[in-house]
């Protein structure tokens, strides 16, 4: 018999193995895309936009072009004489609009690109960069989405509107549960902040366009290039096919490197433009800052909560205004995308929310971690807290009369959603566990005696996982998107190693793990006997249009592709082995023996390893009968989700595959002298079902969480009344860093998803749980003092203000109640 | 991002002594501060380069400045816009004159608005600066019209 590979069978899944990738990127090993030096390489510097919104009057770029070493430069005028708009994701009137990657008549955002130059050195490229002039009128900027709906002054003139989509999404009998309510809550205005993602690594894109074969070659870090590539052929005006792009190791995106196709465009003209010499551009801090993509800022207007007598909340309806920045680019997606979690992990049946979006002269938004859900959950999440408060319910109490029951699930949500699985009342109860919760409870009671500000703060939220892309079709019946697929190759080659390849670009999930856990289950063998090539290639590796890291998707679309590439793979093999064993299927074992991992036959006890195997199909055929020249142990799979296109008219359906949840509780204090909030205590609690690799899950629960306090308290893009943003340095942005954590008290409890095969449902995005929870500290903390913390960004500037001040965030002007 | 500023001081020269002072460039260009160089296009066009350090951002300005009022011996308005460090300057300076106890009383008010690298990067240091700058401007004119 197979002597044992150190487990059980099928035990992989679920241990705690330390990542493969470690070995190489902790030696500093990896290879990112700045690593990559070619033959003849130039390098381009962007000229970018004082201006908020300016009329282009003209662009010399004469100068720099006779600066010694300056290959080319480009110009706005000069790509929209080469190329076409970028397509556009919305309907009309917004569709007309024409978004080039190089501004050519005016610009929109401070930071937007209206030149590029191409040099020898990239130091060279700056100098030369300085030398462009460019002339602009300045136009009136408009910096709110609120005032950008008056159209006052147009940012886009093709569409006539600054307007990019609205629609209601209206479910339930709204007025009858107003008419029935007991309490009636009403806020007038709430507003979720603007800001961005800080990854190690910066964009880099390098281009050739080859003048030989007329093709165009990326190394990149875009971590969704299959979407990438279909906006830049019809851009490039070439056939998909002859764009290659290629993703090695990339140092975090957290969904705003989806966005960097303009800059992949101007690298491959500017490419064709030096006859075909590579160009390489690598982003700066302040250049990531001011102009790649921001998260989506969102105002909420004229909410009303309808409640019984008990605090349960039986309808709401709302307003709200999403500001997408200066171009739509990958919105209006997120118009709908918020609605995977209509009523997050609440049971209220009846709803109506007025949703708009709409430009402003700011950076353009993109699909920032937790992307468009977030500011959602964080307005539900205010809702419940400061009802709470105002009825005189404990915030814990509050949330268990309204989560939806474990018994519930699946739960179909007002929308159409399937929340698959969950338990809110235990990830409360052991988040609770977790803080201390009784003993923070007198330990509050004494500090308000003393006038010291304490709150604790719960934040319950869902990180949706593996999209439908048939809610596209929602924002634009027209759009040629539906479902969700993700492809995956498994195969023995030559000398019998088992090699994985997938269209996933990771950026520190671990997926060459975790997908050598899943084979390694299938296959019986050691995780270490798997090879996973990660990174996006069109040439090299399987990949649908979906392929791509983001969304929290990877435990459930890329591992099934994996284990269904797996599957097809031992079935070949075990055909194959029956052959060469001289038995039936059926006596064929996998394991690992003395020579490596083998399939072995339990009647007669012979074997083969995977050489012999491999050996056979791909080097020694000519012994293969007949009936088995169809096994290639080469096995393609492509997982298809089982989803149905959404009904647009009712804005109805399954819109996501999997449902993890967060629990986060936190204890904080403002200091009375300095209005500092400072965190005493945090307790974060996940469920993303069946576990994969418990280290790397609270790795990225970890890294969420960071994310998450960063956001609350430190990272806001602030911009001035003319467009000028104040924070394009860190200095100024003020990034979380490991000073600023708490220590986290984690915990996790697993309610499989009865939606994925394994159980698991994706994660990663954190559904920026400590955003909603560290408000509702805050809200506990000031209750007391006349404050509603109506935005997301809480500092100790804003809390004077609040406080001492009394300008802004006053419960009383904000929030009015009505007892019937 | 904007800054305004604006104040008085008398000198004892007859209002159109100051006007002719302040509308002439090659007299008015040489008190801005870190002035380095002037070229007069016409009556009321000129260019001015002054040296710029902002912290860690250094270069010089080239500002192109217009007299788009002129009101002798009343009001003098200058417009002005230049670039710098990524960033574009624009601004106004107005000088109102009025006669008080044999010399001119001179009311100033300038406003400027910065957009690009300068205001992102520098945004917090530019009012002190811009206020020094002002202060020496004026400190400037009051000694050359004493």
């Amino acid at each position: 018999m197979s002597s044992s590979n150190g487990k059980d069978a099928k035990n992989w899944v679920g241990q705690a193995l330390p990542r493969k990738e470690e070995n190489r990127l902790l030696r500093g090993r990896g290879r990112f895309s700045d690593d990559i030096k070619l033959r003849e390489m130039l390098y381009l510097r962007f000229v970018r936009s004082p201006y908020a919104h300016a009329k282009i009057v003209g662009v010399d770029t004469s100068t720099a072009e006779k600066l010694s070493g300056v290959a080319c430069a480009l110009t706005g005028a000069e790509i929209v004489s080469q190329t076409q708009p970028f397509i556009e994701i919305g309907p009309d009137p917004f569709a007309r609009i024409k978004d080039y990657p190089l501004a050519a008549a005016k610009v929109r955002y401070q930071g937007e690109p209206v030149a590029a130059v191409v040099a020898e050195s990239a130091a060279l490229a700056d100098d030369a960069a300085e030398l462009v002039q460019v002339e602009y009128e300045a136009l009136d900027p408009v910096i709110d989405a609120e005032e950008a709906l008056e159209n006052q002054s147009l940012l886009h003139d093709e569409a006539g509107t600054n307007l990019v989509w609205n629609g209601v999404f209206e479910y339930g009998d709204v007025a009858k549960a107003f008419k029935e309510a007991a309490h009636v809550v009403t806020i007038d205005r709430m507003h979720f902040h603007r800001f961005s993602s800080t990854p190690l690594e910066n964009n880099v894109v390098i281009a050739r366009w080859d003048p030989k074969d007329e093709r165009i070659y990326y190394q990149c870090n875009n971590s969704f290039p299959s979407f990438a590539i279909q906006f830049l052929a019809a851009h490039l005006q070439v056939h998909i096919d002859r764009i290659r792009v290629e993703t090695s190791d990339i140092g975090g995106s957290f969904g705003i490197k989806i966005t960097s196709y303009p800059q992949m465009a101007v690298c491959a003209l500017a490419s064709k433009k030096a006859g075909g010499r590579p160009v390489k551009w690598v982003e700066t801090r302040s250049e990531h800052l001011t102009s790649s993509a921001h998260g989506n800022e969102r105002i909420f207007r004229e909410t009303r909560v309808a409640l019984d007598k008990n605090g349960v909340i039986t309808a709401i309806t709302s307003r709200h205004i999403d500001d997408c920045g200066a171009y739509p680019r990958y919105e209006p997606l997120g118009c709908v995308i918020w609605s995977q979690v209509f009523p997050g992990v609440y049971r209220f049946k009846n709803a109506r929310i007025d949703f708009s979006q709409a430009v402003t002269n700011k950076c353009p938004v993109g699909p920032n971690r937790g992307y468009s859900r977030m500011q959602h959950l964080w307005f539900l999440e205010r809702i419940v807290d400061v009802c709470a408060h105002k009825l005189g319910i404990a915030p814990d109490e509050m949330r268990l009369r309204n989560y939806v029951r474990p018994e519930e699930f699946p739960y179909t949500t007002p929308n159409g959603c399937i929340y698959d699985s969950g338990n809110y009342p235990r990830m409360l109860q052991l988040a609770k566990q977790k803080i201390g919760w009784d003993d923070w409870k007198k330990k509050q009671a004494t500090a308000r005696k003393e006038g010291r500000l304490i709150g604790i703060g719960i934040g319950t939220t869902l990180d949706s996982g593996t999209n439908n892309f048939g809610q596209s079709q929602i924002v634009n019946p027209g759009l040629p998107y539906s479902g969700n697929s993700q492809g995956a190759n498994c195969k023995l080659d030559i000398y019998g190693e088992v090699v994985v390849a997938v269209g996933s670009c990771p950026q520190g999930q671990g997926h060459e793990t975790t997908a050598a856990q899943v084979v390694a289950d299938v296959l019986n063998i050691h995780p270490d006997m798997v090879t996973v090539r990660t990174g996006f290639d069109t040439e090299r590796n399987v990949h649908t249009g979906f392929s791509g890291t983001y969304a929290s998707q990877f435990a459930v679309s890329g591992l099934s592709a994996v284990h269904g590439a797996a599957q097809k793979l031992k079935a070949e093999m075990k055909r194959l082995g029956a052959f060469v064993l001289e038995t039936k299927e059926a006596d064929v074992e996998f394991g690992t023996g003395a020579q490596g991992p083998e399939l072995i036959a339990k009647s007669s006890g012979k074997s083969i390893n995977y050489w012999g195997l491999a050996n056979i199909v791909n080097a020694n055929s000519a012994s293969l009968p007949e009936e088995l020249y169809e096994l290639t142990l080469n096995c393609r799979y492509i997982w298809r989700a089982p989803f149905k296109v959404p009904d647009k008219q009712k804005k109805y359906g399954n819109l996501t595959m999997t449902y993890a949840s967060q629990l986060h509780i936190a204890v904080i204090e403002v200091e009375r002298d300095t209005f500092i909030p400072r965190i005493l205590d945090y307790a974060a609690i996940d469920d993303c079902g069946t576990v994969i690799n418990p280290p790397i899950v609270e790795g990225q629960v970890y890294g969420a969480t960071a994310h998450g306090i960063g956001a609350a308290l430190m990272e806001n893009c602030v911009y001035d009344a003319v467009g000028n943003m104040l924070t394009s340095t860190f200095s100024d942005y003020t990034p979380i860093t490991a000073m600023n954590m708490p220590h986290v008290k984690y915990g996790h409890i697993s309610t499989p998803s009865p939606h994925s095969y394994s159980g698991a449902k994706g994660m990663g995005e954190g559904g920026a749980a400590p955003v909603h929870t560290i408000s509702a500290a805050l809200q506990d903390a000031l209750f007391d003092e006349g404050v509603f913390i109506d935005d997301s960004f809480n500092n100790a500037d804003s809390l004077f203000r609040a406080l001492v001040g009394k300008e802004i965030s006053q419960m009383e002007k904000l929030v009015k109640v009505e007892k019937r | 991002m904007a800054i305004k500023l604006d104040g008085e001081f008398e000198v004892k020269r007859k209002p159109e002594d100051v006007y002719d002072f302040l509308t002439d460039p090659n007299k008015f260009a040489p008190l801005l501060p870190d002035f380095q160089s002037i070229s007069v296009q016409d009556a009321t066009h000129f260019a001015v380069r002054v040296n710029v350090g902002i912290s860690y951002i250094k270069g010089t300005a080239d500002v192109k400045m217009e007299l788009a009022q002129a009101d002798r011996p009343r009001r003098a308005q200058y417009k002005g816009q230049g670039s710098v460090a990524g960033g574009n300057v624009s601004f106004t300076a107005r000088f109102d004159l009025s006669a008080v106890n044999g010399g001119t009383k001179v009311a100033w008010q300038g406003e400027a608005q910065i957009f690009g690298r300068l205001a992102s990067v520098a945004g917090g240091l530019l009012e002190p600066l811009g206020k020094k700058n002002v202060q020496k401007l004026i400190g400037g004119l009051q000694a050359a019209l004493s």
